[in-house]
């Protein structure tokens, strides 16, 4: 019961060779970032800038060419095994096993982690109620909405009681009005959970949205600005908003930033 | 695979009309064929009328009929089993897939015809030789469907799979496995009909049982309603294969609505 463990990327490079032309892709560098245990983020920055190659390595499926990513004292690429059932992930598509009804799917990363039977079932179920699902717990997925089952694979998410919460894009496919319900019921359970969670997208009205913090990508992937939200007076949201547009436009810190 | 395969795997249940139609078209033609056979010159026992053919039906010995269904069986689920486990091992390792690919683009380019010679060159046993010749035949079309059904998986699933950081049997297990059940199915249906076929021609040779064999003996008897009959009972019993496979496979993929 330690709580989840802060965050700390140094230095951080991620250089892709293209398989064709031999060419090197700078996707990240020399980024430097600290997340808080608990803290809810929001990365924002245009598409290609490397949001999903950072997602990559924070989820540990990914090394970094230079530079280090340590979540506490481990890293979640050379102690992969040490984080299964704390990082959970939602993807930009639900990325539900068709085979699985919604339930099933909930239960996949609980059986994972060899929850006994009876709790992998109630968990599930509960969180599937919880995002709306009661009725829709046999359904597979090609019977659900895109929305239904993006809801399916947030409670596959919450249902493993994770530290730290990771979500790429997991809103931008679907319509506005689902898009922002779906966002608030996330940050609400990321809240009341007390997980740490970290949100990318390419979307500014969503990266404010998020609230406590924003973090602005440049590309290649790196720190332009590091917004605390609550520090902008409510009136001065246009301007702020303003300034990560300029920000992300120019690829360089707009100056009202600070 | 081939275009014959693709007709053969169509439901068969519930006749359309039109099957009927055209079955009873061709009766009819074959019936009158048969009467009119003096008259044309053709010898009596060319063209047996469907009488002559029934009474031969009837003397269908089942005993060779499930000697050939043991065999087509039974080897089925030895290619089955060894195709799927060879193709989880070459899946893991690149260097066995790169070492094994091309021996099997061999063993798949040899003729059904090089395999029998070949099984009664090299084994005694019959009941051995009919087995080794349908497992050379299925087995590398279950393998070569599982691995190219492997490689299928989409990234995105494997990613959020991986995400979840399962150890590498559950990995199997709950993604790979469950996600080439589709395309095993079509192996399934693929294998049945030719190993239906393999396994007659298989036990012409040397067998003194199943299908082929009584094939073998309506030859050399000149009984042309014998082997009629026998390749019927040969297609009742390939179309029922796939309507009990095609009846496994809609309980089984459901979810894919
Ligand atoms: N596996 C890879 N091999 C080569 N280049 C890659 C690979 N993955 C990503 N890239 C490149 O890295 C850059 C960042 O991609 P990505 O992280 O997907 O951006 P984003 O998610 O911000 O849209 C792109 O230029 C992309 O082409
Ligand atoms: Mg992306």
């Amino acid at each position: 019961m330690s709580g989840p463990p802060p965050i700390a990327v140094r230095g951080l490079r991620k250089v892709f060779r293209q398989a064709n032309s031999g060419q090197s892709v700078i996707a990240i560098d020399r980024l430097d970032l600290t997340i808080a245990p608990r803290e809810v983020v929001s990365i924002v920055g245009q598409t290609g800038c490397g949001k999903s190659t950072f997602f990559d390595i924070m989820i540990g499926l990914d090394a970094p060419t230079e530079g280090s990513i340590r979540f506490g004292d481990k890293s979640p690429y050379a102690d992969f095994d040490h984080f299964r059932g704390r990082i959970a992930t939602v993807f930009q598509q639900d990325r539900l096993l068709p085979w699985r009804s919604a339930l099933d799917n909930a239960k996949l990363p609980l059986e994972l982690i060899g929850l006994p039977d009876a709790e992998q079932h109630e968990r599930a179920l509960a969180w599937l109620r919880r995002l709306g699902l009661g009725q829709f717990t046999s359904a597979f997925p090609h019977e659900l909405s895109g929305g239904m089952r993006q809801r399916v694979a947030i409670a596959r998410a919450f249902a493993m009681e994770p530290d730290i919460l990771l979500a790429d894009e997991a809103f931008g496919h679907l319509d506005e009005v689902t898009a922002v319900e779906l966002r608030d019921t996330f940050l609400k359970l990321a809240r009341e959970r007390g997980s740490t969670a970290v949100l990318i997208t390419h979307q500014l009205e969503e990266a404010i949205a998020v609230g406590d913090r924003v973090i602005v990508f440049g590309k290649p992937a790196r720190v332009l600005a590091d917004i605390r939200v609550a520090q902008w007076p409510a009136a001065q949201h246009g301007i702020l908003r303003e300034a990560i547009q300029a920000t992300l436009q120019s690829n360089r810190p707009d100056p009202r930033l600070g | 695979m081939l275009p014959e395969e693709h007709h053969a795997s169509l439901p068969v249940p519930i006749f359309p009309r039109q099957t009927l139609v055209s079955l009873l078209v061709f009766a009819a033609g074959w019936e009158a064929l048969a009467h009119l056979a003096p008259l044309l010159g053709i010898p009596p026992f060319a063209v047996p009328g469907f009488i002559t053919i029934a009474k031969r039906l009837v003397a269908v010995t089942p005993f060779d009929v499930i000697v050939t269904l043991a065999r087509v069986v039974g080897a089925l689920i030895v290619s089955f089993v060894l195709g799927v486990l060879l193709a989880i091992a070459m899946y893991r390792s690149d260097a066995l897939e790169q070492y094994l690919r091309p021996m099997i683009r061999i063993l798949m380019a040899v003729p059904v015809v090089s395999w029998i010679l070949f099984a009664v060159l090299w084994f005694p046993g019959v009941e051995f030789r009919i087995g080794f010749v349908l497992v050379a035949v299925c087995g590398p079309v279950f393998l070569i469907d599982a691995l190219d059904a492997m490689r299928g998986v989409p990234r995105e699933l494997r990613q959020m799979m991986r995400s979840f950081r399962p150890t590498p049997r559950q990995f199997f297990l709950k993604l790979m496995l469950p996600a080439i059940v589709p395309s095993l199915f079509t192996s399934w249906k693929v294998n049945i009909s030719l190993a239906i076929r393999v396994v007659t021609i298989a036990e012409l040779v040397g067998a003194v049982t199943g299908i082929g064999h009584q094939l073998s003996v309506a030859q050399e008897l000149f009984s042309v309603a014998d082997v009629f009959a026998w390749t019927m009972v040969l297609v009742v019993l390939l179309f029922l294969l796939e309507a009990l496979v095609a009846r496994v496979e809609s309980r089984m993929l459901r979810w894919r609505g």
